[in-house]
């Protein structure tokens, strides 16, 4: 079980060269497309695709690395390698743990 | 200002990078969430440096940059591969695959602006050189036209130094080395051959530069040792032209000693017969016999087309290649325009 989300924002501007603008747009970016980012990974989840789902699972990994969740992105990282060992439907708990993850780390950026 | 083109299918990840590229200045960003989109766009366009996602639905990052690769002139664009933390064997595999650097995800924007700007230096280093080689290509290019222009300048006047020694007019130089040219187009030869033989054949009788004047001016018929003398202008002119390195030179040394050989072998000065006799010898004899039928001189009276035609036809395999006679012939369109074009009263430069 991970810890909750905390937002870093300090190390989070460190990488983008202490740069608010581009800080803030992503964040709008993050939560404006949340929702289509959720789905795309419940669909691969419900298609039995391993590419698919590997592909989706390395996204996240990918959005959630960029708002420094380190153990959100270890759960997506997981998720994505047994995927490409050919893993799909038992992969339903991490699914489904990855998406509320998804949702929080939404939820604190939100709140700013 | 750099085409910088960023292929990513998220969103996200295209906005961010786009920021980071539109801070590192003199830069236009160019998006695709799609890379068979983006290859298709480069098709027709060069980027100055590309980012590329690994990981992409329709085709990954590392396919893309074979494709890149494989297209003309997209071999040294700098790439730059975008990769996850925990991805080391694509990162290999991206390098040996043709990316020249990758960058790690979550992207750090001080590392993003060192990589990017080194590549877009390189780059620039890479247009600078590509521009001074095209420079250095063009000078020589016109040097080369200047040599070779001065190149024929120079037969020109060699030619010119033989006339003024002989009855024969610059003209008549200019007519028989376009007539020439116009049997070299009708035997097929190639472009550059014509040019060639148009600018070999005015040298056929440069070696009359060393026949005693009382020979080479008499007004008379000459006699049979005179003669002899006479026809020895063909081996002078090759003598004088032979060691030349110039291609031009060399095909007028081959002019000067084979254009008065005959086919049928009863020519001089080697008696050389049908194909034994170089085809410039062969194209000059045609061009030349008829230019001096059908010209006037103090010694006679210009024949007419119809005699002079009568006379090559009738020539044919006897005095002349046939071959060279029927693409004369076939070019008279041509030579009639070449007649108009160079009359003795005046004579225009080649």
């Amino acid at each position: 079980m991970t810890g909750a989300f905390v937002l870093d924002k300090t190390s989070i501007l460190d990488r983008l060269g202490g740069d608010e603008e581009i800080f803030t747009m992503m964040v709008d970016m993050y939560v404006e497309d949340l929702d289509s980012n959720c789905e795309a990974l419940s669909a691969a989840l419900v298609s039995g695709d391993v590419s698919v789902l590997r592909r989706e699972a390395h996204t996240v990994k990918g959005l959630l690395a960029t708002f420094s969740d380190d153990d959100g992105a270890a759960e997506a990282a997981l998720v994505e390698q047994n995927a490409s060992q050919g893993i799909v439907a038992d992969q339903a708990a991490a699914v489904a743990g990855l998406l509320a993850r998804m949702r929080q780390v939404a939820e604190v950026l939100r709140a700013g | 200002m750099h085409n910088v083109l960023i292929i990513d299918d998220i969103d996200i990840n295209l906005t961010l990078i786009k920021a980071l590229v539109l801070k590192l200045g003199e830069c236009n960003p160019l998006l695709f969430d799609n890379p068979l989109a983006a290859l298709e766009w480069c098709r027709s366009n060069v980027p100055d440096l590309v980012i590329v996602d690994y990981m992409m639905p329709e085709m990954d990052g590392l396919k893309f940059i074979a494709a890149f690769r494989a297209l003309h002139g997209r071999n040294e664009i700098p790439v730059l591969m975008i990769t996850a933390n925990d991805q080391k064997d694509v990162r290999y595999e991206a390098l040996l695959g043709g990316a020249n650097d990758f960058l790690t995800k979550p992207i750090d924007r001080v590392e993003f602006s060192a990589r990017a700007r080194n590549m877009l230096s390189l780059r620039t280093g890479q247009k600078f050189l590509a521009d001074r080689a095209e420079h250095l290509a063009s000078l020589v290019e016109e040097r080369t036209a200047e040599i070779r222009e001065r190149e024929k300048e120079l037969i020109f006047r060699i030619s010119r130094a033989a006339e003024f020694r002989d009855p024969e007019t610059g003209a008549h130089i200019q007519r028989m080395a376009h007539y020439s040219q116009i049997i070299a187009l009708g035997l097929d030869l190639s472009l550059e051959q014509q040019r060639l033989i148009l600018e070999a054949a005015p040298m056929h009788d440069v070696g009359k530069i060393g026949i005693p004047d009382y020979i080479l001016l008499k007004p008379g018929k000459l006699t049979v040792e005179e003669f002899e003398v006479m026809k020895g202008h063909a081996r002078i002119g090759y003598e004088m032209l032979k060691d030349s390195r110039s291609e031009i030179m060399q095909a007028g040394a081959e002019v000067a000693i084979s254009h008065h050989e005959k086919f049928d072998g009863t020519g001089y000065p080697n008696g050389l017969k049908g194909q034994q006799i170089p085809l410039f010898g062969r194209i000059v004899a045609v061009a030349d016999v008829f230019d001096a039928l059908t010209s006037e001189r103090p010694y006679k009276r210009a024949w007419s087309l119809e005699d002079a035609c009568k006379f090559l036809e009738d020539g044919r395999g006897k005095h002349f290649d046939p071959l060279c006679v029927e693409a004369f012939l076939a070019g008279w369109e041509h030579v009639l325009e070449i007649r108009q074009r160079f009359r003795d009263e005046e004579a225009p430069q080649i």
